[in-house]
């Protein structure tokens, strides 16, 4: 019980549990029982008072949950007014039932282990390797891995408190707020404050995330359980994040890299109809396209990843109604292969050239299926030349997963530079997570999957379908996933702000094609359509266009041509 | 002439049939709003058939476009499902909720659905909501193409227009 005192990493700052039970019991009188809970029928130690307040917590976030109640309900109990006694055996008992406790907890990310069809072993399987040493009993543990987080940003704290809604958002303290004030000294029970949990909880990520990095691999272990308790008692957006982070990160310590891709089209697809990202992307691209092709008479766009080709119904609709009447359109799209043969690839084609003819543009389709972007070149897309024919290239959220193998992207960007294109239209999240420090990464995947998963809770309210949001997170699930646990060649989604890709692109001899105000009128409008009040925002930077929630930008929107003087 | 002649010469059973006067009809119905052209359609076969005619429901999209939309606009929307189709399922929800937005700043008046067919709508506005036609249509090709999608092949790239269910 006195493992706390014992240990010397809480000795050199106020760790969170004792400077709890200070603030709760500041009138304690040293070693003998306290006065007020023996009035109650406990006997409690005054000393072990913040241990027991401790662990009373954990167990009322264990009772919220729905099988919490359950597991408790056969354990036998001796001697009632042992209060810390019997908690502890309660936990204990608990700590037993972990792993069935953590499943749960993680159950909205069992589509991403079974959607394949593939049941494999359980996201936390028995630790085999890893003994659950008593050592790092969580009571220690929270208060000195926190107090060595001197780096923890105050911006992660405001952003935290923003989420939560607490009218506390201006304390600057590192240390977690207090318990509220509405617990008086008289009741002994702690009341546990979701505003405090969930600064716990994103504290303890972080935690977990530094422990991994120096490969204290028991203590990540530990911490991760303790995030899917916190992550319990939390609700909506926050719980879902911290649940897809916390198999990331436990994925991560296990080494296990089962990588589940199988629909991951169907899911974008859910990912497109929920919220305005993907719209967005392809509405100004196609705008940037279309002021690039005003006046031609042959084009050809050339689309690094097709999926189902939803941005291009808008664009040959556009070209159809332009003044003067539709060009002659040709594209070419690449995709990956696809695990059941089929041509998923000509079937979109087939569909787009369906839909050309209703509308009365001369249509030509052409697929390419290749394993990395790098395996193509000019003279395989079979570019005319730049007299008979415009060519524009369109990458929507591929171009950063060619950062994954050196040299790929150059290449990429040396046979684009060969095609000569009239435009070429990037679109990619704005975020950095391909820096090499594992704890730089993991912290701004957490603010960015963050509000991305607030804003899917904010537009929530319209939409009428529940299971779109649900695949919607399952997708960007994957992405958290890759970008924790995976590494190397495996890690594909490199993100990497718009200025280090302006500062690539001109590098490679691209210079910026600015946007346009028409493309930011109708994005404006289209974002207008979406709920989410005024959740959305459109911003212009230097020409280039980004999507963002509320104050964070997440998609960025560019146009580029060649630079003057490449020939 | 014979029916107005009738008329004057005192006769109190009117005679005068709407049916028979099919310009008069159509352009009453040229001033409705779509709601009431709907239930117009439920009067007869006759009405119905006006009712259902695409020219009514153009004259209803772009009644109060300024300028008015190019003429190759209209092979385009009837090949894309025609215009009925682009007013229920477009043009009314995107106009709504861009004036319900309008509404909720400071500054702008009250109305109703009524006020969205009243305001002039410009150009972006029609664009967009042809490119989601667009959209929608392609969507609706479905049928042996375009990969797996769970559930059937129901198009829902509009479904952010549509308005919540409260349960």
């Amino acid at each position: 019980m006195k493992r706390e005192r014992e240990n010397g990493q809480s000795s050199s700052s106020p760790s969170m549990a004792s400077a709890k039970g200070k603030k709760m019991w500041e009138e304690d009188n040293g070693g003998g029982m306290d006065e007020l809970l023996a009035v109650l029928g406990y006997k409690v130690k005054a000393s072990d008072m913040a241990d027991v307040a401790q662990k009373l917590e954990q167990l009322e976030m264990v009772m919220d949950q729905e099988d919490g109640i359950s597991l408790l309900s056969d354990s036998v109990h001796f001697n009632p007014s042992d209060l810390s006694g019997w908690v502890q055996s309660m936990l204990s008992e608990l700590n037993a039932g972990q792993t069935q406790l953590s499943s749960t907890v993680v159950d909205d990310s069992s589509l991403l282990i079974s959607a394949g069809g593939n049941n494999s072993s359980p996201c936390f399987p028995q630790p085999r390797i890893f003994e659950d040493n008593s050592e790092y009993d969580l009571s220690a543990i929270p208060g000195g891995a926190i107090c060595k987080q001197k780096q923890s940003p105050v911006l992660l704290q405001n952003q935290n408190n923003k989420r939560i809604k607490t009218n506390r958002s201006d304390d600057p303290v590192l240390l977690p707020p207090e318990i509220c004030p509405g617990s008086t000294a008289a009741r002994p029970v702690v009341l546990v404050d979701s505003q405090e949990t969930g600064v716990q909880l994103v504290h303890t990520l972080i935690a977990c995330a530094e422990a991994v990095q120096q490969e204290n691999l028991k203590l990540a272990d530990a911490l991760v359980k303790h995030i899917g308790l916190l992550a319990g008692a939390q609700a909506g957006a926050m719980r879902k994040v911290a649940t897809y982070f916390a198999e990331a990160l436990a994925r991560r310590i296990y080494n296990f890299h089962l990588q589940d891709l199988n629909y991951s089209d169907v899911l974008q697809m859910h990912f497109y109809e929920t919220c305005p990202y993907l719209k967005f992307a392809h509405f100004t691209a196609n705008q940037a396209i279309l002021e690039a092709f005003e006046g031609e008479t042959r084009v050809h766009v050339v689309d690094f990843g097709l999926k189902q080709g939803m941005q291009w119904p808008a664009l040959m609709q556009a070209l159809a109604l332009r003044p003067g009447g539709p060009p002659k359109f040709r594209l070419t799209g690449i995709g990956p292969p696809q695990e059941d043969n089929t041509d998923a690839l000509q079937e979109v084609g087939w569909k787009l050239a369906q839909l050309a003819e209703a509308i009365g543009v001369e249509f030509e389709f052409r697929g390419f299926v290749v394993n990395s972007l790098a395996d193509l070149n000019a003279e395989i897309l079979d570019i005319r030349p730049r007299e008979v024919e415009k060519v524009a290239v369109n990458s929507v959220f591929e171009l950063h997963q060619l950062l994954a193998r050196p040299g790929s992207i150059d290449k990429v960007l040396d046979s684009i530079k060969r095609m000569r294109p009239k435009i070429v239209t990037v679109v990619e999240q704005e975020a950095n997570h391909n820096g090499s420090v594992f704890v730089d990464r993991f912290n701004e995947a957490l603010h960015y999957y963050s509000t991305m998963f607030d804003s899917l809770e904010g537009s929530g309210l319209t939409q009428a379908n529940s299971q779109d949001v649900a695949m919607s997170e399952v997708y960007l699930g994957r992405q958290i996933c890759n970008v924790v646990a995976c590494e190397g060649a495996d890690r594909v989604e490199r993100h990497e702000t718009l200025s280090q890709w302006r500062a690539r692109m001109g590098a490679a001899g691209f210079e910026s094609a600015h946007l346009g105000s028409n493309a930011f009128k109708q994005a404006s409008m289209l974002l207008a359509l979406f709920g989410g009040g005024d959740g959305y925002r459109v911003e212009e930077n230097d020409g280039c266009l980004m999507l963002g929630w509320h104050t964070r930008p997440l998609i960025a929107t560019s146009a580029w041509q060649l630079a003057a003087g490449e020939s | 002439m014979v029916q107005l002649v009738k008329l004057r010469k005192g006769d109190k059973r009117s005679k005068f049939c709407i049916n028979d006067n099919m310009d008069i009809l159509i352009e009453i119905l040229k001033r409705l709003d779509s709601r009431s052209i709907a239930a117009a359609a439920c009067v007869c076969h006759l009405w119905l058939s006006v009712a259902r005619s695409n020219w009514l429901w153009e004259n209803l999209c772009f009644r109060h476009v300024s300028p008015p939309p190019p003429p190759g606009v209209r092979p385009v929307v009837e090949a894309l499902g025609g215009y009925r189709r682009l007013y229920t399922a477009c043009l009314r929800p995107v106009l709504t909720r861009l004036s319900r937005r309008k509404r909720l700043r400071p500054g702008s008046g009250a109305g109703g659905d009524a006020e969205a067919a009243r305001r002039v709508w410009r150009r972006h506005e029609v664009e967009l909501s042809i490119s989601l036609f667009c959209v929608d249509y392609y969507e609706r090709l479905g049928g042996g193409g375009g990969g797996v999608r769970a559930g059937g092949a129901s198009a829902s790239s509009l479904m952010f227009l549509c308005e919540p269910v409260n349960v």
